[in-house]
């Protein structure tokens, strides 16, 4: 098994999806002749021509409602959002369009949205927004968000293959920072799996995107302690596979929820709540939340470093929780 | 700015260019059969007849929601979708049920969706004015974000189209108000560059909701729009049937040959207000009686009781035909269930 880059891992996901799949083909900002921004397409106009792979003009909200049409039509367009950020200009055709077409007309629309999100690279506050909650609150879409290269290939190959808009979030700041051996033959992650990225009995941490590795390396840290934590990565919002960490939270009493978005409204006040509602027996101390602090992503180094979640916090709650 | 009295705002009329007027009908060169006469007349007729009955039903408080109505446009719907191939897409708005009726949509099935019953293919999820049933009429689904927003869908299916090398064409129906929003901009900016079979009707009935052209856009046509996309735009009298078809033509013969979208301004009224709800006292009297004066269902009955060889008889026969179709679908539609509520989580995702 070769070792590949988070990014080589969407990359290749794309590549082996057109070649098996004549249907599937791409959209968005700069990816034929340019490759992208992020260089996820490179290579790709000279493989499969200009029809499939397709530089669209700057305007999300035409070439996002093209694609929608297209997937009605029996094509399984992936459209790139150059960054995750400029989905609001698309807004509507996602949760107004492509969201309730099924529940409407039971007419379905095999489409992925793929964003890059996420902050630490002073992209400022229109290059580094984690927008997850803004979706997973539209019924209709499907929200994913891999952590990892085997996850990030397997999860496109199930989004492009779902009959249903897919929302794939990938973190940029993963995208060359995350490696790992990932299987050469095809294989899809389920959409709607958590995974359990480590095990512990003395604390959950319920997690996904970036935030697994910080919060993977707070759980080795509090593992030299003498505290074990399990770490839970939702990997998709929705639909959430919620049994896995109320299992965690019944074994461990504890829960800590982690992620990169802004605390207000994230989706981890969604979890928060669920767990508060189905494991309350079970817990031994209040549901912990971190997320971004509720100001919009600065530009300047000690600013954005003050708003995105870190180590330091995540490791001082984990501790809190704990000693509780 | 605190002590000017703001006045009130009178909306401009203009007659139609009297190249364009027409107050009596001339098909010109196109030869219809007699049995597409009819076809189209009893589609405006159907779709007359239902509007003054679904009015009457709204008023009595027997349908629920909103009620909106396209009287007064019926022969721009009716005359495209009939020079559509079968296998031809179009996106209609709640204006348009001659289009449905041509298309061979069921009265019944209409207004039961109108009343919220359990009627396929929604169900009772959405509004009756709405309909998409790509695989009986070829109606694509589209929603109502602006009225703009199906035109980059539009783009898509026709994408989809030029990509599996079919001669196919998306018509996508809408107003003079949606040519503001970016959608309109955007879909057929996309639909120019890559030379998509795409036709964009529009019936310019002269009113955003309550709101005239002068304060809607900085042109005085939305054909003046056109240039931007670098495509083929044309306005017609949307009145006349002939005209309405003779514009249509030319666009979907162009769309179908592979040379790109093209845009038809159709010059029409809005009889009615936005919806049932809207008495429409904002527009001017004047243009009213101009307008009502070339009433196309009027107009078209006109030709064919003179012109047209049609007897007196024979008109009246398909009127009691659409009148008896209505008292059908009114016994049907209140007849029907409502959707089980039951069912209300179902469907969200596709299997």
């Amino acid at each position: 098994m070769p070792v590949i880059t988070y990014l080589d891992a969407i990359s290749h996901a794309l590549r082996e999806e057109m070649r098996r799949d004549p249907t599937v083909f791409l959209m968005g900002e700069d990816i034929g002749v340019f490759g992208g921004a992020f260089r996820i397409t490179k290579g790709f106009l000279d493989e499969f021509g200009e029809e499939r792979v397709i530089d669209t003009p700057i305007a999300e909200s035409g070439f996002v409602g093209a694609a929608c049409g297209a997937a009605i039509e029996g094509f399984r367009p992936v459209v790139e959002f150059q960054f995750a950020d400029f989905i609001a200009c698309a807004f509507d055709q996602i949760v107004n369009f492509s969201a309730k077409c099924h529940y409407r007309w039971g007419i379905p629309m095999p489409v992925v949205f793929r964003g890059p999100s996420g902050g630490g690279f002073r992209g400022g506050p229109f290059h580094s927004q984690n927008p997850e909650a803004w979706f997973t609150h539209v019924p209709g879409l499907k929200v994913v968000q891999p952590s990892t290269p085997y996850d990030a290939k397997g999860l496109l190959k199930a989004a492009i293959r779902d009959n249903n808009p897919v929302i794939y979030f990938e973190h940029k700041h993963l995208y060359r920072r995350v490696r790992e051996d990932v299987p050469e033959e095809d294989f899809e992650v389920p959409i709607g799996v958590a995974d359990v990225k480590r095990e512990g009995d003395d604390l959950t941490i319920i997690t996904y995107g970036s935030m697994v590795h910080e919060c993977l390396e707070v759980a080795e840290k509090l593992s030299e302690d003498g505290t074990e934590c399990e770490v839970i990565d939702l990997r998709t919002l929705v639909p959430l596979d919620k049994e896995c960490f109320l299992e965690s939270v019944r074994k461990t009493s504890k829960a800590l929820v982690v992620h990169e978005a802004h605390l207000t409204s994230g989706f981890g006040g969604e979890v928060a709540a669920i767990i508060v509602e189905e494991a309350f027996e079970s817990l031994d101390a209040p549901v912990k939340r971190i997320g971004s602090l509720d100001v919009p992503v600065p530009f300047s180094p000690p600013l954005e470093d003050a708003v995105l979640p870190t180590i330091e916090k995540i490791d001082t709650a984990a501790r809190e929780l704990l000693d509780y | 700015m605190g002590t000017t009295k703001a006045k009130t705002l009178s909306w401009k009329f203009k007659p139609l260019d009297p190249e364009m007027d027409r107050t009596e009908l001339d098909p010109g060169s196109l030869t219809l059969p007699r049995e597409d006469l009819i076809k189209l007349y009893r589609a405006m007729r159907m779709s007359r007849t239902f509007e003054h009955r679904l009015a009457s039903l709204y008023r009595q408080g027997r349908v629920v929601g909103a009620v909106y109505l396209g009287m007064g446009q019926e022969a721009i719907c009716a005359g495209v979708t009939s020079i559509l191939d079968k296998d031809d897409y179009l996106s209609t708005v709640g204006r348009n049920l001659a289009a449905w009726f041509y298309r061979g949509v069921e009265p019944k099935h209409v207004l039961a969706r109108w009343l919220g019953k359990d009627e396929q293919p929604c169900h009772g999820r959405d509004l009756g004015l709405f309909l998409a049933d790509l695989n009986n009429f070829g109606i694509a689904p589209y929603h109502n974000g602006s009225m703009a927003s199906w035109i980059p869908s539009g783009a898509g299916f026709a994408l989809a189209f030029k990509m599996r090398k079919e001669p196919r064409v998306y018509v996508a129906f809408t107003g003079d108000g949606a040519t503001s929003p970016g959608d309109f901009y955007e879909g057929l900016n996309f639909a120019a560059i890559h030379k998509l079979p795409l036709v964009v009707i529009i019936e310019n009935n002269h009113f955003g909701y309550s709101t005239g052209n002068e304060r809607q856009m900085p042109v005085e046509n939305v054909a003046d729009r056109a240039p931007a996309f670098n495509i083929p735009c044309e306005m017609a009298f949307g009145n006349c049937i002939f005209t309405v078809i003779q514009a249509a033509r030319r666009a979907i013969d162009h769309a179908r040959a592979g040379n790109g979208p093209y845009l038809v301004e159709y010059k029409t009224f809005r009889q009615r207000g936005h919806g049932e709800h809207d008495d429409a006292s904002y527009v001017p009297k004047e243009m009213r009686e101009y307008w009502e004066a070339r009433d196309p269902v009027d107009l078209y009955t006109k030709y064919l009781l003179g012109k047209g060889g049609f007897s007196k008889e024979e008109i009246e026969a398909i009127d009691a035909d659409c009148k008896g179709s209505m008292d059908e679908a009114v016994e049907y539609a209140e007849a029907l269930p409502y959707p089980d509520p039951g069912t209300v989580t179902q469907g969200l995702f596709a299997p």
